[in-house]
């Protein structure tokens, strides 16, 4: 197997896994509907709600469902020493990272768009084709969480740190991503032109892909005992 | 490093910021606009500069560690993260105080603060990982990954604040300075706050090597005696 199969197999793994248990989709989703509800009694909604405080609300919920589902994304490797049988296998730990990564970033693109209706439900946005460009914005944005935060999780899964430091690590890190994908959406709601989403969509897209090349070169060291 | 060297070195720091107050404080006319206030930046500039080096520092010897697993590289590494920490508060306490007379307010979220606030957030995290995860073997190992990935963030960061922020780069430029007693004050300065980092640096290491030792001393103590021995002891 090439190194792109194997990171294939690993995203495929976790992805059944899932599909068997929908042990972390179906707690992300709520987890994400509560933020936002939580978001909704603290601020005042209606109005101007929707671009004040909308795109910073719709991307926190994001972060902290994503610290979420992170933290299991190895967790479930660390029962019955599944961590240990990866290792061992004959591939590249890089193509562990892909492979985690990708099914993570499957995860949070799909957690995004669900959780659309809800945010426009609760902040009375109204549908339109305007808002077709927020879906690149999400794809990106998921990129960024996944390519930063399979990096944290896999160090997190390590006993002696616990699950408790993968927000500490990686809040502060996922900031310039945050900031841009932020921004961007605020600039779709407000159905602005897509000129003006460039800057923002092109740092999201030089993140990720920075990090995730960085993550691979580096993955190794994570993995070694 | 030698006893000597370091009494040298410590008597070289003293007196060149003894210097350096006595210039900014004394011998440096207030500039025009801003009048006292701006006698601050002869301290704020250069740790801001201190920062910067500080987790450049740690850049480099994170990768020199992951090449080389040498534990002087994951002591430099840590050292220069806490001093970064230090000199990044200096720079984020100086920075209010200059703020509240000449932009009426402590805070504002304009670029330069916005960007510090958060790389210090970042290496604030990677101290912290440090201290939970301390005594595992792979935490310096998953640190040397931090200190990599924090500083190549430091652009991202950067870029995405400028992008955000509504406000302009809000800080003089050092065209202000117009007088030479300003420049001669600016260098003295800049070569004080300088020579104190790599005191410090100095300093920390070689305090960091000792506990390193001193650990590794203890853990042989607390080894359990080995078969043979316990035999003849209770034999």
């Amino acid at each position: 197997m090439n190194f792109l199969a194997q990171s294939l197999a690993i995203a495929a793994k976790d992805l059944a896994a899932e599909w068997h248990t929908k042990e972390r989709f179906g707690s992300m989703a709520f987890f994400v509907l509560l933020i936002l509800l939580v978001f909704s009694f603290s601020f005042k909604s209606g109005g101007a709600a929707l671009h004040e405080t909308g795109p910073g609300v719709l991307w926190s919920a994001f972060v902290f469902a994503s610290l979420f589902g992170l933290q299991r994304s190895f967790a479930t490797e660390g029962e019955n020493h599944c961590l240990d049988a990866l290792r061992l296998a004959p591939m590249h730990p890089a193509a562990i990272y892909l492979g985690k990564a990708l099914g993570n970033f499957i995860f949070l693109a799909l957690i995004e768009t669900l959780a659309l209706p809800f945010f426009g439900l609760f902040f009375n946005l109204s549908p339109g084709l305007y808002l077709v460009p927020l879906l690149g914005i999400f794809a990106l944005g998921a990129a960024c969480l996944s390519s930063v935060g399979t990096l944290f999780a896999a160090m997190c899964s390590n006993q002696r740190l616990g699950e408790l430091m993968l927000p500490l690590l990686m809040v502060p890190l996922i900031m310039p991503a945050l900031i841009s994908c932020v921004e961007a959406t605020a600039l779709v709601l407000a159905n602005r032109p897509l000129a003006t989403l460039y800057p923002h969509l092109r740092m999201l897209a030089v993140y990720s892909l920075v990090f995730t090349v960085l993550s691979l070169m580096l993955f190794e060291y994570i993995l070694e005992e | 490093m030698s006893l000597r060297f370091n009494a040298l070195f410590s008597m070289a720091v003293f007196i060149t910021m003894l210097a350096a107050l006595y210039a900014v404080f004394i011998y440096v006319p207030s500039e025009r606009e801003m009048g006292v206030a701006q006698r601050i930046f002869y301290f704020h500039v250069p740790a801001a500069m201190s920062t910067y080096l500080a987790f450049f520092i740690v850049f480099v010897a994170s990768i020199q560690f992951l090449r080389t697993q040498g534990a002087q590289w994951d002591r430099l590494a840590l050292c220069a993260a806490e001093l970064g920490i230090v000199f990044g508060l200096i720079v984020l306490t100086t920075g209010p105080i200059w703020a509240r007379p000449i932009w009426g307010t402590w805070w504002r979220w304009e670029p330069r603060l916005a960007s510090m606030l958060i790389m210090f957030t970042v290496y604030v995290a990677y101290l912290l990982m440090r201290v939970y995860g301390a005594g595992a073997p792979q935490i310096p190992r998953y640190a040397a990954i931090l200190g990599i990935v924090a500083f190549i963030n430091i652009p991202f960061v950067h870029y995405s604040v400028n992008l955000w922020t509504p406000e302009q780069q809000l800080h003089p430029t050092s065209n202000t300075l117009l007088d030479p007693r300003m420049v001669y004050t600016k260098y003295l300065c800049y070569s004080a706050v300088f020579l104190f980092f790599f005191y410090l640096l100095s300093r920390r290491l070689g305090l960091e090597k000792i506990r390193q030792r001193f650990n590794e001393l203890q853990d042989r103590l607390d080894q359990p005696p080995d078969s043979q021995m316990k035999g003849s002891i209770l034999g």
